[in-house]
């Protein structure tokens, strides 16, 4: 049985490369993308389980990402875990605005984020 | 309006060792006339006041209240302040306050201002840091590389089956993550050390107002020296070379010949005045900061300029003949309507003196950027003006002048003049910047202004200064409730 595949979005290698660490020891499959545009390239390609998307990304912004894979018929569903390095309800707000599932506010801890995409993973939202 | 005069008449017998009395017979009254001038019951001016003065062995101007009067002006502001609203007594209070203890009147004052620099700093101050772009980087480099060294630091806590390999590069990112912080840290460090960082005083427009208000808005010192330069040869025909000069300059079209002309006229005279406004400056107290002495110095420069291009004893002459007729005056002496209300704020020279006005410049927020009040007529400093003076109903109908006589709560009557005026004309990237002036006479000298032909002076518009000072309760423009009952 393949394993669950994970997006990680995010332009800091040093937390992508934490990040894949612990989730492939969580048992996931995990991608990485420094960028907006190389997200939307991966997302077009393969099926994932679940996002996790920074706001604060070079170019395409987190929230344009957001954007655009809720407009996308086969994406509309994807859980997509939100990271904020600001924690400010502006970008919270736009990002609930445009169909965030779950909010992970930097500096977070690995067992909090693990146990996030686990439950997305599994279909339980809460 | 009650004087102040008699408080300090009290005072200044008691120091000279004399009963009611004995004074009341060396200046000519009864006793219990002075008894009620005394107790500010009755007003004491004119003749009386230098018999009075000569009684008690003093200078008239020992007598005068303008200062008290300035300093009340200052309280009621502090009352009417909403910060300190439910204060249960009015404005009569400050009066015997104000007599009784002049030093702690004018210690509270100065607290109040204090207070109101402090709030302007830390607005100043919270709004750098909420919208400041290196801040806000700053933060931002802060939580990511933290988040690295969380991260990595609980994979290396809690992972067990790390190969060595696995454990310098979780450690190299800890390092390196951390030396990063330690960059930010620094650089945060040195931007707070930074003088620049300081948030500059709100009050340094306060202290160029003190400082026109201790001068009466009238400087002997910058007369004499704006006509040294008309006089000095070198600087003949540079009057009318400046006129030239703007009238021909089409390279700042946003700007006014008057303006350019002004600008010019200053800028050539600046040599000449600097060492007198720099005596003024260097040497009045209330210039307590860069910035302020910075305003004061453009200000006074300001001064010196109008005072070439409007001399003093013909200006004061025209504005005689022409009845304050700003139109004509602007007109003669070829400058621009802002620049002659300016003026004739400033004819308070001592034994030449025009019509006392108080002048007050407006933006069409209600944003007072210009005051220079009268003291029956005190100007709000932070709040809004009554929204039934002229200077507010003038942004209506710009370029038109709008009169009527007020009258405030306390009976004193006035007239009321205003214009609102382009600041410099419209583009399509500039919206129109418009500005009200208006001036303000007492009533009694209405009769010498042209702007008070036609209107009926038994026709006065109920009026206050501020909301929360005044007591018409049934006022339909009303915005905030008064303080007092």
């Amino acid at each position: 049985m393949s394993k669950t595949r994970v997006l990680i979005v995010e332009d800091e290698p040093h937390i992508v490369e934490s990040l894949s660490f612990i989730l492939q020891r969580a048992d996931f499959e995990v991608d990485t993308a420094l960028d907006g545009t190389e997200a939307l390239r991966r997302l077009s390609r393969h099926i994932y389980s679940v996002l996790i998307l920074d706001i604060m990304l070079p170019g395409i912004s987190g929230l344009d990402v957001l954007r655009a894979v809720r407009s996308d018929r086969a994406l509309d569903r994807l859980p997509v875990i939100v990271l904020t390095a600001k924690g400010q309800a502006a970008d919270r707000s736009a990002a609930e605005a445009f169909g965030a599932t779950a909010f992970i506010t930097k500096p977070f801890s690995n067992t909090e984020i693990v146990e996030r995409v686990c439950q997305l993973a599994a279909g339980v939202s809460k | 309006m009650r004087s102040l005069a008699g408080s300090k008449i009290r005072a200044l017998r008691k120091n000279a060792g004399l009963t009611q009395g004995e004074l009341a017979q060396r200046t000519g009254i009864s006793p219990s006339y002075l008894n009620l001038i005394e107790m500010n019951k009755r007003t004491v001016a004119g003749a009386l006041i230098d018999r009075v003065a000569a009684g008690l062995g003093v200078e008239r101007s020992e007598l005068d209240d303008t200062a008290e009067r300035r300093t009340i002006d200052g309280l009621n502001e502090l009352l009417s302040d909403p910060a300190f609203s439910g204060r249960p007594q009015g404005p009569s209070t400050d009066l015997e306050f104000v007599s009784r203890h002049p030093e702690w009147a004018d210690l509270l004052l100065r607290v109040y201002r204090a207070f109101i620099d402090r709030n302007q700093s830390v607005l100043a101050l919270a709004d750098r840091l909420n919208r400041d772009p290196f801040l806000g980087e700053s933060v931002h480099r802060i939580l990511t590389n933290v988040t690295a060294i969380r991260s990595a630091s609980e994979i290396l806590e809690t992972d067990d089956r790390l190969s060595d390999a696995q454990r310098s590069r979780f450690l190299r990112i800890v390092a390196a993550d951390s030396e990063s912080l330690s960059a930010t840290a620094r650089a945060l460090a040195t931007f707070f050390d930074n003088p620049e960082m300081r948030v500059q005083s709100g009050t340094a427009m306060e202290q160029v107002d003190a400082l026109m208000l201790d001068s009466d808005n009238y400087f002997g010192e910058l007369e004499q020296v704006a006509d040294d330069f008309r006089k000095r040869r070198e600087f003949a025909g540079a009057i009318a070379g400046a006129c030239d000069a703007a009238s021909e300059e089409f390279n700042a079209p946003l700007d006014s010949v008057e303006s350019r002309r002004f600008r010019a006229i200053m800028q050539m005279s600046t040599p000449l005045a600097q060492p007198a406004v720099m005596r003024l400056v260097g040497t009045h107290p209330a210039l307590a900061s860069e910035e302020a002495r910075s305003y004061a110095a453009s200000a006074l420069h300001a001064y010196v300029a109008a005072a070439i291009l409007m001399p003093y004893e013909q200006f004061l002459d025209a504005t005689e003949r022409r009845r304050y007729d700003l139109d004509a005056l602007s007109r003669q002496f070829a400058v621009s309507y802002e620049q002659a209300s300016h003026r004739l704020a400033t004819l308070r020279r001592p034994g030449a003196e025009g019509v006392r006005f108080a002048f007050m410049r407006s933006d069409p927020s209600g944003y007072i950027t210009k005051r220079l009040p009268l003291p029956a007529l005190p100007l709000p400093r932070y709040s809004n003006a009554c929204p039934l003076w002229a200077i507010y109903a003038a942004f209506q109908s710009p370029g038109a002048t709008v009169r009527s006589f007020g009258t405030l709560p306390g009976g004193d009557r006035f007239l009321f003049f205003a214009r609102a005026i382009e600041k410099r004309p419209q583009t399509v990237a500039f919206p129109r910047h418009l500005l009200s002036i208006m001036l303000v006479c007492p009533a009694a000298d209405a009769s010498r202004v042209v702007y008070a032909d036609g209107l009926d002076a038994q026709v006065s518009v109920p009026v206050g200064t501020t909301c929360r000072m005044c007591p018409r309760h049934q006022c339909g423009h009303r915005q905030e409730a008064p303080l007092f009952l």
